[in-house]
């Protein structure tokens, strides 16, 4: 029984990406072409004989901020379509969570992420003539990334989870998806001492510190304190993550679905 | 109906949105610092000022550049969206049927209730920098900035309104549901220079650049940010091509639309 949900929910998202084939492409060369545009705008200040390394530094800082951006708000957000077409209480009285329902959103996330960022490392090493796919650390880099997914991942949950109860303005949300990308761009090594370890704590910070040393040649500061911080970071966003999901549904069975959803 | 209930109409509606939507009246206004803390962090994080000015060739303020570009860029984007993105809008929620049968004809019905929305909204825009140019620029050099923001914004809308008409014709007769304009949009803001110089960008691309309004808006925001006093020659030129650029597209626009809606009403494309 549980394989056959776990069939039908992959079968349902793979089905509404293969049928919703131009919305897919219009996601892929939309984040690519903002990405680009803002890319192009900060490399005006990067003197020519460093745009190699600036480039490559950019585009893996910007790859984290898309597996954030993407799994929080492609996840959290489509909450707000499935509760507006009745489909949570429709699940819920079949004894299926929704939130397992919208679980199935990885695969969409992933299809995007992976496409628009094999595009714009394309458009990047055609313009620029270097190559932002060649890393020094390959297993480091995958592991950050995951890392970067459960954290993504457990926050777009948590956000479809509190939105089941109340509203949450999705151009809030975007502002705060905005604010991380400014968090991600500083390098630790700048900081005064005392502060990067706090730096490290903030969310997303360490597993994207982990990516720029897997894609850096010769940096290696704070490896281990990152690595540490990455993983209780995500195991910690995972647990509270499960616990509001418990309880939102555990608080939507007694009031039924009240709000508007992530909008 | 008249032009001028038309025009009401589009100001109680986006003054009964803001009132009604907070939360979207803040981030409109924190929208423009956001973009341009980003390009400036991640510029000064990457580089410096010095090799800014090394690479544009000329001798420019960053701040004032990436304000003017912002505040331009800001502004092209909300006209395409007001204009060519409400047809997919009020095709999603049902009413688009409505306005096309409604007595006006849609193009004026899609320009019209959108300018005071674009004035007002960009004119707030445009006084949120207002403290900042003026720390940066001094009161004189400050007051003379904003004014040429306001005339780019301005004189740029009116090319603009016409050009992103093309893309509501466009949008009529292509029956597609997805948001081509998601991706249009930074597209062109690309060929235009937003962030990033036209003279800069290859020789094809430029070509393209040549053919778009907010080329040329970007050029006049921009001229504030050369060091000096900005050349009269250089404003009226600008303004030239856009009076220009406003008769042919909009005459282009009026053509189309109409023939765009003719043809959704006898297809059915809505």
């Amino acid at each position: 029984m549980a394989i056959t949900r776990i069939k039908a929910i992959l079968w349902l998202h793979t089905l509404r990406l293969r049928r919703y084939k131009w919305s897919f492409l219009n996601m892929i060369l939309a984040e690519t072409a903002w990405i680009f545009l803002f890319i192009l705008g900060a490399l005006l200040f990067v003197p020519s004989e460093y745009l190699g390394t600036a480039v490559k530094a950019a585009f893996w800082t910007i790859v984290a901020w898309n597996v954030i951006s993407q799994f929080s708000s492609l996840i959290g957000g489509w909450m707000n379509f499935f509760i507006s077409i009745g489909m949570v209480e429709e699940h819920t009285l079949r004894g299926i969570s929704p939130f397992k329902m919208i679980l199935g959103r990885i695969i969409p996330s992933f299809s995007v992420i992976t496409a628009s960022l094999l595009f714009m490392a394309a458009i990047l090493n055609g313009v620029f003539n270097t190559n932002v796919l060649l890393v020094n650390n390959l297993p480091l880099l995958v592991l950050a990334l995951l890392l970067l997914v459960v954290e993504g991942l457990s926050y777009g949950l948590t956000i479809a989870a509190i939105s089941i109860r109340t509203s949450i303005p999705y151009n809030m949300l975007e502002i705060l998806n905005f604010a991380v990308v400014g968090i991600l761009m500083i390098p630790v090594q700048s900081l005064p001492e005392m502060i990067r370890i706090v730096y490290l704590c903030i969310p997303y910070a360490a597993p994207a510190h982990l990516a720029k040393i897997a894609t850096a040649i010769n940096m290696s500061a704070l490896f281990t304190e990152a690595l540490i911080i990455s993983i209780a970071e995500a195991l910690i966003m995972a647990l509270t993550a499960l616990h509001f999901i418990k309880s939102s549904e555990k608080w939507m069975k007694r009031n039924g679905v009240r709000a508007v959803g992530f909008w | 109906m008249s032009l001028k209930a038309l025009l009401k109409s589009g100001i109680m509606l986006d003054l009964y949105f803001y009132k009604n939507n907070r939360g979207a009246f803040i981030s409109m206004l924190l929208w423009p610092y956001l973009m341009l803390a980003l390009i400036l962090g991640m510029g000064m994080m990457l580089g410096s000022p010095e090799a800014f000015k090394e690479n544009v060739g000329l001798a420019v303020n960053p701040i004032i550049f990436f304000i003017a570009s912002t505040l331009i860029a800001m502004a092209s984007v909300d006209v395409m969206w007001g204009v060519g993105g409400n047809v997919l809008f009020y095709r999603w929620v049902g009413t688009l049927p409505y306005i096309l049968l409604s007595p006006n004809k849609t193009s004026p019905t899609l320009v019209l209730t959108y300018i005071p929305r674009y004035l007002l909204f960009t004119f707030i825009q445009i006084m949120e920098f207002v403290p900042l140019i003026l720390v940066l620029e001094g009161v004189y050099r400050g007051i003379l900035d904003i004014g040429i923001f306001i005339l780019a914004a301005t004189v740029g809308m009116l090319p603009l309104l016409g050009f992103s008409a093309l893309f509501a014709s466009f949008l009529l007769t292509i029956k597609e549901e997805s948001n081509v304009l998601s991706w249009l949009n930074p597209i062109i803001l690309l060929f235009s220079g937003a962030f990033y110089p036209v003279y800069l960008l290859p020789h094809w691309a430029r070509l393209i650049s040549q053919l778009l309004p907010s080329t040329y808006t970007i050029e006049l925001a921009r001229t504030v940010a050369i060091i000096g006093t900005p050349k009269l020659a250089a404003i009226t030129f600008l303004i030239g091509i856009l009076a220009g650029m406003t008769i042919f597209y909009n005459v282009l626009a009026y053509m189309f639309v109409d023939a765009g809606e003719k043809k959704a009403m006898k297809e059915g494309a809505i």
